[in-house]
């Protein structure tokens, strides 16, 4: 990076929160500060749905997954629209009705008080955990391959967003969304437009997917019915669906942002803008990632892209092994190249059955690479470099700083902490403001005035994103930083979905029976968790359904002859 | 209580209109990936 990068960087992510903070000036009540006020429209709604959403690992690792197992993780987003619309036409408009601040609140208007601490608890730990994942993961990478110092990476990212999100609540975070957002899509359709242009001249557009297709990297649809593949249409479509519908319905990171505004027709709006444009969008980032392949088949790539920590195993006494390695790699890619350029020559002589050898030996060349690739993460691990996050979280940002012109790189390093800074804001946002609003206000001071609710909100969501540094400084991934958030959300969100369909459509049970029913949904998930590898999809369907046959079974049960409410 | 009280009919069938719009893009977005999968693997 150099003095313009940095310009076009700091000019980015300092002027939007500054914006920001000149818009929402002055004093504001408790509703305001929680709920924003009428001139927030579906426009800046969707945008920051989206925007909470997406995070720095949709920017920064979903481009690797691609590079390195193709784009079918595409599919874990098809049961996002219609979770969208049953958001839309189930719980928008009992949110809006009742005027709650939080999703819990609801809870404790339909069931009781424990169910609604219990809704809100689950979430502030699911949350309060994924904030901090949220930091660290563009963190430690962004430290890795710039130099900077891992510390202070978290703190200056974290310490930003503390800083605006205390200072204009849930008003500034949809005011920076937006314009953070619109800042992600432009960086992100010239990255593709860069990529696509650095492509090998040798071949076509078309010619490059075809190769990336042979080379099993555009499998974005598949229907089989295997509980062990992590990615299909049905896990997709099913746990997707629940996974959405709990995040989008029942995740007050997700609810203060449609609630914003007051209006029932702009939060429909902004989540239906949602429902069309998520799916289109995942798959241009995942397809950038292919295209990002399809470039180091041609350019030679590292063995390893996580330089730096390659760079210390060399100097760790590792050199030989690794420069091994490295020479197997090349040769490996030097036949590769050979061999696509090969079948996609258009004055290629090979006859329909030679191409296909020629493909699969270049699906075979492609596994030795990998291998190649795992072998030396494992000398890596032996040299003490023990890189916790993968290897494929570090392409983009690679492919970024080597191949892309200077301002730029500025802008699209920007792009991952605008992603960062958008998806924290609106988790301090809703983890502060569901403490004040859920614990606080009853448990603590419940006649205080609305000023004092207000301070109180501010001081917990700055307590929030101290905790959430916190997670950050001492947070160690162990596995893809996008399966990490996924996997996490899964675990608690088929619980508290279940709360929340119960408190919808279950009009026979009462506050007790939910609440154990989901307690004992979240243990059965817990251990399905520790003891058995089905996709993590799925413990959004099993949560949910456990809550939804064990509360009425229970309030047959232990819980018979207490009354049962008729719902809200 | 339900998520349509209060909602009037002729609002509630443009929202479902809105709805159906939606679940269409969506189903043309998968045919389409599916014919991408098809196409290019």
């Amino acid at each position: 990076m150099n003095r313009l990068d940095y310009l076009v960087l700091i000019a980015t992510i300092l002027a939007i929160p500054l914006y920001g903070l000149w818009r929402t000036r002055g004093s504001v009540s408790l509703r305001q500060y929680l709920r924003g006020d009428a001139s927030i429209r579906w426009a800046t709604i969707g945008l920051s749905v989206l925007a909470t959403q997406a995070g720095p690992i949709t920017f920064l690792s979903m481009p690797g997954q691609a590079y390195e197992s193709g784009i079918s993780f595409i599919q874990n987003y098809f049961g996002q629209p219609l979770a969208l619309i049953v958001v839309c036409a189930v719980f928008v408009p009992i949110y809006q009705r009742l005027k709650v601040y939080t999703a819990y609140q609801y809870l404790g208007e339909r069931f009781d008080r424990k169910t609604r601490l219990l809704g809100a608890f689950l979430f502030l730990v699911q949350r309060g955990i994924a904030a901090g994942i949220t930091i660290y993961a563009p963190a430690i990478i962004l430290s890795a391959v710039l130099g900077w110092r891992l510390d202070v990476t978290i703190w200056l990212a974290g310490g930003v967003v503390i800083v605006y999100t205390v200072a204009g609540g849930t008003k500034i975070v949809s005011i920076t969304q937006r314009y953070q957002m619109i800042v992600i899509l432009v960086g992100m359709a010239i990255a593709f437009a860069v990529a696509v242009y650095r492509l090998s001249p040798d071949l076509s557009f078309q010619n490059t997917l075809l190769v990336a297709g042979k080379m099993g990297k555009l499998g974005a649809v598949d229907f089989s019915v295997d509980p062990h593949k992590r990615y299909t249409f049905w896990s997709g479509l099913i746990g997707g669906f629940f996974l959405a519908l709990s995040y989008f319905g029942a995740d007050q990171s997700q609810v203060q942002r449609y609630l914003a505004g007051g209006s029932l027709k702009e939060s429909r709006l902004g989540l239906l803008f949602n429902a069309a444009v998520k799916v289109p969008m995942q798959f241009f980032i995942l397809l950038l990632g292919t295209i990002v392949f399809m470039f180091y088949q041609f350019e030679q790539p590292p063995v390893y892209f996580n330089q730096p920590a390659y760079q210390r195993a060399m100097a760790n006494g590792h050199a030989p092994q690794l420069a091994t390695l490295q020479t197997q790699f090349d040769d490996v890619f030097a036949q590769k190249r050979a061999l696509i350029r090969e079948v996609s020559s258009p004055s290629s002589k090979l006859s329909p059955e030679q191409r296909d050898v020629a493909m699969s030996s270049l699906r075979e060349l492609d596994a030795k690479g990998r291998e190649l690739r795992d072998r030396t993460k494992a000398v890596l691990q032996q040299a003490g470099v023990d890189p916790k996050n993968k290897d494929s979280d570090y392409v983009f940002i690679t492919f970024i700083l080597q191949q892309m012109p200077h301002g730029l790189v500025g802008l699209l390093i920007a792009v991952i902490l605008c992603a960062t800074m958008s998806a924290v804001a609106a988790t301090l946002n809703a983890l502060g403001s569901t403490t004040a609003i859920d614990f606080y206000r009853p448990l603590i001071r419940p006649n205080a005035s609305d000023h004092h609710y207000v301070v109180a909100a501010k001081a917990l969501t700055a307590a929030w994103g101290l905790v959430a540094i916190g997670v950050a400084s001492f947070a160690s991934l162990v596995e893809n930083l996008i399966e990490a958030g996924n996997i996490l959300g899964s675990v608690f969100y088929g619980s508290i979905l279940g709360l929340f369909l119960a408190a919808f459509f279950i009009r026979r049970v009462n506050g007790s029976a939910v609440f154990f029913a989901a307690l004992a949904a979240q243990a059965l998930v817990f251990v399905l968790f520790a003891t058995t590898n089905i996709g993590y999809l799925w413990y959004n369907l099993i949560g949910c359904a456990a809550v939804l046959i064990l509360a009425p079974a229970l309030q047959q049960t232990i819980f018979r002859g207490t009354e049962a409410p008729t719902g809200v | 209580m339900n998520a349509t009280d209060g909602e009037p009919e002729s609002n509630g069938r443009s929202w479902r209109k809105a709805y159906s719009l939606v679940l269409s893009l969506f189903a043309v977005e998968v045919m389409l990936l599916y014919i991408f999968t098809v196409r290019f693997s």
